[in-house]
């Protein structure tokens, strides 16, 4: 039974494939056909995720704020993105007067082809990977380049002050933190010698005493961290969200977007949001892999999609919980802390592989890590004086 | 689809790049220019190495990488200095720089 | 004869769709430039300019240099056209002055005919050279990660070297070149 599951969506593509050729349909159709199968599932299944993380991200945040969230238009209010999507189609479409018609009406565009270009390389299960591509890591960063023209265009073709002003900090924050990212990702790849999305998860092989996941080691753990607080800042979300903060330049270089193209802006975002945490399960959660050999039975893209929607969760998590960061401050903290010790980082996993991976390399890449992460968090540490706090209280 | 008509691609890009040097008196543009015409020589090196009687020499792509990278300094140093021309003679017009002393 | 053609484009080593994979991105890559070079507006220039780097990498990819094509994606489209876009956007022209995009005194006569010039010696070159003329392809010329590796870490090893210590150099000088004396 586990077996049929797990071979469910290859069984199925050949089973529609071995219908179509029954009929006589000539070999460049059927390769036609099994491609747009695989696309029009992948985009599916992200689009599906989607409206449940709308309404999910509303819920989560509303009940760490101590209230409900929406609850009106469905069971729990899990219909609320027919809703929305209803309301945001039927809205009026406005554009400046004085804007650049042609690039304010592609910048949608261009920012949402980026993101659903890289869910092409991710492996989803284990055989399930829609692209083989020998260079995946390099392809996921190459086409998130895209992003960045598409927020300069959103920006600049508002001619507005305050969409510029907001769209040259969002670039400047995505390529600030775009460097940190790739060195983490990096590190993975070393590890496993390969580039390939799949050959990194086999390399994070069956499990032992601890799965055998990047995480679960020193310079893993600290590499997952950086990934992870550059892949809240790449994708803007809270606490790196100043971009589109609503108290701090309007709405940013979304400002003069409404209707279907800022829900496309929006779509694209969470689309890269979930590209890029499948990005991080494959590189240091192990992507496919089960914890225990025990639980083996369960599919692998089962094991996938669970990991997914946990990091993606806890991204809500860290949005509830943390302020946002000034631009100076956001801008210090990648340059000055994450961008050196991603190198460390990079210099611990060589460690740990010379050492022979066992539990000497184990304390030479924490040593080199712990003496990293030290000296470079004095740079940001204040001196408090904690006095006694003093309530006053209204008469 | 041989390699002449990879070059003469490669010939028109450049051409083009040359054109735009030459003619526009803005700073940036002829940067553009510039830029243009180094794609183009890029283009060149991996058509070469394509029909290469060797190509796991990998010898194009190599010193087509190569001249990616150093390309990407050149703008980064060339854009430096057009903007510190703009600071001080408030002006990115080439032809209004012509004087050796700052 | 409609299957003629078919066969005639079968019988090409590059296959039917291979051609279009190629000259696809080749037709959008000139257009671009042309756009790019005699366009009124900067910012769109600057666009234009992207665009065409976008479809070099794609023709790099099409060409089966796959990492080449990626890394100029990476480079061209994140790197060096943000940083033109920054730049235009740091030096907005006065209104006193002449427009941003003027030509040069001459007009746009001298850069054409120069270019065009140097377009026919280009092509005669091409089309004359015994090397350029029967060539047919490798069919698996390929650049595989790994292979690229073993070159960079084993025979390029002094050129890898000396582009990081160019890089750094170039880093440190446009940072000093640029910033303000408060």
């Amino acid at each position: 039974m586990s077996e049929f599951l797990e071979t469910a969506p290859v069984w199925l593509k050949d089973w529609v494939l071995g219908l179509l050729a029954g009929f006589g349909v000539p070999g460049w159709i059927l390769d036609l056909v099994a491609a747009g199968m695989v696309v029009g599932t992948c985009i599916g299944i992200f689009l599906g995720l989607f409206a449940l993380m709308s309404v999910m991200e509303r819920k989560i945040l509303a009940r760490c704020q101590n209230r409900y969230g929406p609850n009106r238009v469905g069971p729990f209010g899990l219909f609320q993105p027919v809703a929305d999507g209803i309301k945001m189609i039927t809205k009026e479409d406005i554009v400046p007067a004085a804007a650049d018609r042609v690039v304010h009406f592609l910048a949608p565009v261009v920012m949402m082809v980026p993101a659903l270009l890289v869910l092409a390389i991710l492996p989803y299960g284990r055989d399930l990977v829609p692209v083989q591509l020998d260079a995946g890591i390099l392809y996921f960063f190459a086409v998130g380049a895209g992003t960045e023209v598409a927020v300069f265009m959103a920006g600049w073709s508002s001619n507005n002050k305050y969409s510029v002003i907001g769209a040259m900090r969002a670039i400047a924050q995505m390529i600030s933190y775009e460097m940190p990212l790739v060195i983490a990702a990096l590190t993975a790849a070393m590890v496993s010698g390969s580039l390939a999305p799949q050959a990194i998860v086999e390399a994070q092989g069956p499990a032992g005493f601890l799965p055998g996941w990047y995480v679960f080691t020193p310079w893993g753990f600290v590499a997952a961290l950086i990934f992870y607080t550059c892949a809240l800042a790449e994708s803007n979300r809270c606490p790196f969200d100043l971009p589109e903060g609503e108290s701090e330049l309007v709405a940013g270089h979304l400002t003069e977007y409404s209707g279907f193209k800022y829900a496309t802006f929006f779509m694209a975002e969470y689309i890269g949001m979930f590209a890029i945490c499948g990005l991080f399960v494959t590189l240091f959660l192990g992507g496919w892999q089960a914890p225990l050999p025990a639980l083996g039975f369960v599919p692998s893209w089962v094991w996938f999609f669970a990991k997914v929607c946990a990091v993606a969760g806890s991204m809500v998590w860290v949005r509830a919980t943390l302020p946002r960061l000034r631009i100076d401050h956001m801008l210090g903290f990648a340059w000055k802390f994450l961008l050196p010790m991603g190198f460390v980082t990079f210099l611990a996993a060589a460690c740990w592989h010379y050492a022979g991976r066992g539990p000497a390399g184990w304390l030479a890449s924490l040593a080199i890590v712990g003496a990293a992460y030290v000296a470079l968090s004095a740079n940001f540490s204040r001196r408090f004086s904690l006095e006694r706090r003093v309530y006053q209280f209204s008469e | 689809m041989n390699l002449q008509i990879f070059l003469a691609i490669s010939a028109v890009l450049f051409a083009t790049g040359l054109a735009a040097v030459l003619s526009r008196a803005n700073a940036i543009l002829v940067l553009i220019g510039i830029e243009l015409m180094l794609g183009a020589a890029n283009l060149n090196f991996v058509a070469f190495w394509k029909f290469s009687p060797s190509p796991s020499d990998l010898t194009g792509v190599m010193f087509a990488l190569f001249s990616i990278a150093v390309a990407a300094a050149e703008v980064a140093v060339g854009l430096a200095i057009i903007i510190l021309v703009h600071r001080r003679m408030n002006t990115v017009d080439v032809d209004d720089a012509d004087e050796l002393k700052g | 004869m409609i299957q003629n053609i078919l066969n005639e484009l079968a019988a090409d080593p590059w296959g039917v769709a291979g051609k279009w994979f190629a000259l696809a991105p080749a037709a959008v890559l000139l257009l671009a430039a042309a756009a790019a070079v005699v366009a009124r507006n900067l910012v769109r220039a600057a666009l234009a300019l992207t665009l065409s780097f976008m479809a070099l990498g794609v023709l790099f990819i099409s060409l089966g240099a796959e990492f080449l094509g990626f890394v100029q994606l990476m480079v061209y489209v994140g790197a060096v056209a943000m940083l033109i876009v920054f730049a235009i956007l740091l030096t907005r022209p006065d209104r006193l002055r002449r427009t941003a995009t003027a030509l040069r005194g001459a007009g746009p006569a001298a850069g054409v005919v120069i270019g065009l010039v140097t377009l026919g010696g280009l092509l005669g070159v091409i089309s004359t050279s015994p090397l350029a003329a029967g060539t047919k392809c490798a069919p698996a010329a390929t650049a595989p990660v790994a292979r690229i590796g073993e070159v960079l870490m084993g025979s390029h090893v002094a050129a890898l070297l000396a582009v990081g210590v160019l890089l750094t150099a170039a880093l440190v000088g446009a940072a000093i070149l640029a910033i303000e004396d408060k």
